[in-house]
């Protein structure tokens, strides 16, 4: 969970003009996760198939999701930041309207999502949506 | 013959590239390495002026599709001193070759068998043997190298009447350590085992002699030794190759057929069914003449002065651990306690430094070294030592940027 709203991370994302810019923004943007405990990174919670370790839990409260999420890289903890405030506050059929891809692929993350697949970003956004 | 690198370095175009608004300085060598001009223009030559199916005759191109095929034969055996080009089956990679011979083997063994691995092995020497210890009822059994590569006395009792198959790597690709591998060998020689040599990570930097290693099987990689990618081969002695059964069964490996049975053609043939990837054959032969024309010691002199650069300006670190050794490798392999190597990695590619982060498709090893993965920079002849300084600066900016909390 974080303060930044969707709009402000999208908005500080995109004035990254290069890679180096956009890593440093990531790396920035991960001070603002709430890292999970130790006891809730159990196997159960963890992400399948991502290249570092992730961690994601979900609660509902009158159908609205919140997501917690958390991983041992940087980086990813950046992307996780950009992922929770698109998924946070939704409820599950809100969710799986959207084009969660497509919505993130709007934070300038293109390279970083073009080896979504190996890197385990498109599992993430599969289990908010199940 | 004079080496220079930055000479050499002209004659690959891709090193001229910026990467993420930086020079490319690309140090994922162990992985796959870059193709000079003359594999390039290979490649192109044969499809401007000799593209055909092989072994087909008849015509003209095929001709010389076949004649230049059956030439690429000639020159890798030659290049790894085979005593025949008939002991050189084309695949289409080092995984490739270990999967013909532990399915091609799979009939010589049975429970109680042993087939002997080492501890310093990629998934790809290591996986194949366990399913086919699972096929079989073998037992699989690792010797345990430690990441110095030492061998012990007390080794020899891994080999024993059991053995029937010992598969070793020449060189780690993850930290790059040589093994005692003609220890090893002589060692399973006298069980009698079958001997596989991974030679994927060797065959760019050193000369490999297979008859001086005496091994049954010594299977490699083009990709890692200048030449394209889908491409590699399994050399075994003849008795070797001989007693493989065909896992792949069709077109080119047969001499007769009817619907009752088939005669399989000879070797090599017998063990290359379907069309095989002719271009790729046809550059190795430009990878293996780009080598042969090379100063091979002052060649291996240089990569491992700028892997040795690289471990002398981190050793004394103390945020950085290193597992590679000090000498007589390409490579070297770290981690840093703390920091992620995929944010490590991170960094260095927004500054248009290729490295590898990861478990280098050798989990038990990572195990053993008691981390999840390193960050591993691996040189070629065509890197220089302003490049292994990058490295070395990109890396420390990288552990002040992510180290801050």
């Amino acid at each position: 969970m974080t303060d930044l709203t969707r709009d402000a991370i999208q908005t500080r994302l995109q004035a990254c003009t290069s890679k180096e810019t956009t890593f440093k923004e990531l790396v920035s943007l991960s001070k603002q996760l709430e890292r999970l405990t130790d006891a809730d990174k159990t196997e159960e919670n963890k992400v399948k198939g991502c290249e570092s370790a992730v961690w994601l839990i979900e609660h509902q409260d009158n159908g609205v999701c919140t997501f917690q999420a958390d991983s041992d890289a940087k980086l990813m903890r950046g992307v996780l930041v950009a992922i929770l405030s698109l998924a946070n506050g939704r409820t599950k059929t809100e969710l799986q309207a959207m084009d969660l891809a497509t919505e993130l692929s709007q934070f300038n993350l293109s390279s970083y999502l073009t080896s979504s697949r190996t890197n385990g970003i498109l599992g993430i956004l599969k289990q908010i949506q199940t | 013959m004079a080496f220079d690198a930055n000479t050499l370095r002209a004659q690959f175009p891709i090193l001229q590239l910026e990467a993420n608004d930086h020079p490319l300085v690309y140090l994922d060598n162990a992985a796959t390495t870059q193709k000079p001009q003359a594999v390039l223009d290979a490649l192109m030559a044969y499809y401007t002026t000799s593209n055909a199916n092989v072994h087909r005759g008849a015509h003209y191109l095929s001709d010389r599709a076949t004649a230049q095929f059956e030439h690429a034969r000639d020159r890798v055996a030659r290049f790894i001193n085979a005593a025949d080009s008939d002991h050189v089956i084309w695949t289409k990679g080092t995984t490739e070759s270990i999967n013909l011979v532990a399915y091609g083997l799979e009939w010589c063994l049975k429970p109680d068998d042993e087939i002997l691995i080492t501890s310093l092995e990629h998934h790809a020497n290591l996986v194949p043997w366990q399913q086919l210890a699972f096929r079989t009822g073998a037992r699989l059994r690792v010797l345990p190298l430690t990441s110095k590569g030492e061998w012990e006395p007390e080794y020899e009792r891994y080999f024993n009447e059991h053995t029937r198959i010992f598969a070793c790597t020449q060189i780690s690709n993850a930290i790059g350590v040589k093994t005692p591998i003609k220890e090893m060998l002589a060692a399973a020689k006298a069980v009698k085992a079958f001997t596989l040599v991974d030679g994927a990570q060797a065959v760019a930097h050193y000369p490999v002699d297979v008859q001086d290693l005496d091994c049954d099987f010594y299977v490699f990689s083009g990709h890692k030794m200048y030449a394209p990618t889908g491409i590699g081969v399994l050399y075994g002695k003849p008795h070797a190759l001989e007693v493989l059964t065909p896992v792949q069964t069709g077109g080119e490996m047969v001499r007769h057929v009817t619907y009752n049975s088939t005669e399989f053609n000879v070797l090599p043939y017998r063990l290359e069914a379907g069309t095989p990837n002719i271009e790729g054959v046809i550059g190795m032969t430009a990878a293996c003449d780009f080598l042969a024309n090379q100063d091979r010691t002052a060649m291996i002199e240089w990569e491992q002065k700028l892997a040795r650069y690289v471990y002398d300006e981190l050793k004394f670190n103390t945020s950085i651990e290193i597992y590679s050794p000090a000498v007589d490798t390409t490579v070297v392999s770290l981690s840093v306690p703390g920091i992620h190597t995929l944010d490590l990695n991170g960094y260095l590619d927004s500054q248009g430094v290729a490295v590898r982060a990861g478990s280098h498709c050798a989990h038990p090893l990572m195990a053993q070294l008691g981390v999840s993965s390193t960050l591993r920079a691996s040189f070629a002849c065509y890197n220089t030592l302003s490049e292994a300084r990058r490295f070395c600066d990109v890396l420390l900016e990288a552990i002040e940027i992510l180290g801050d909390d």
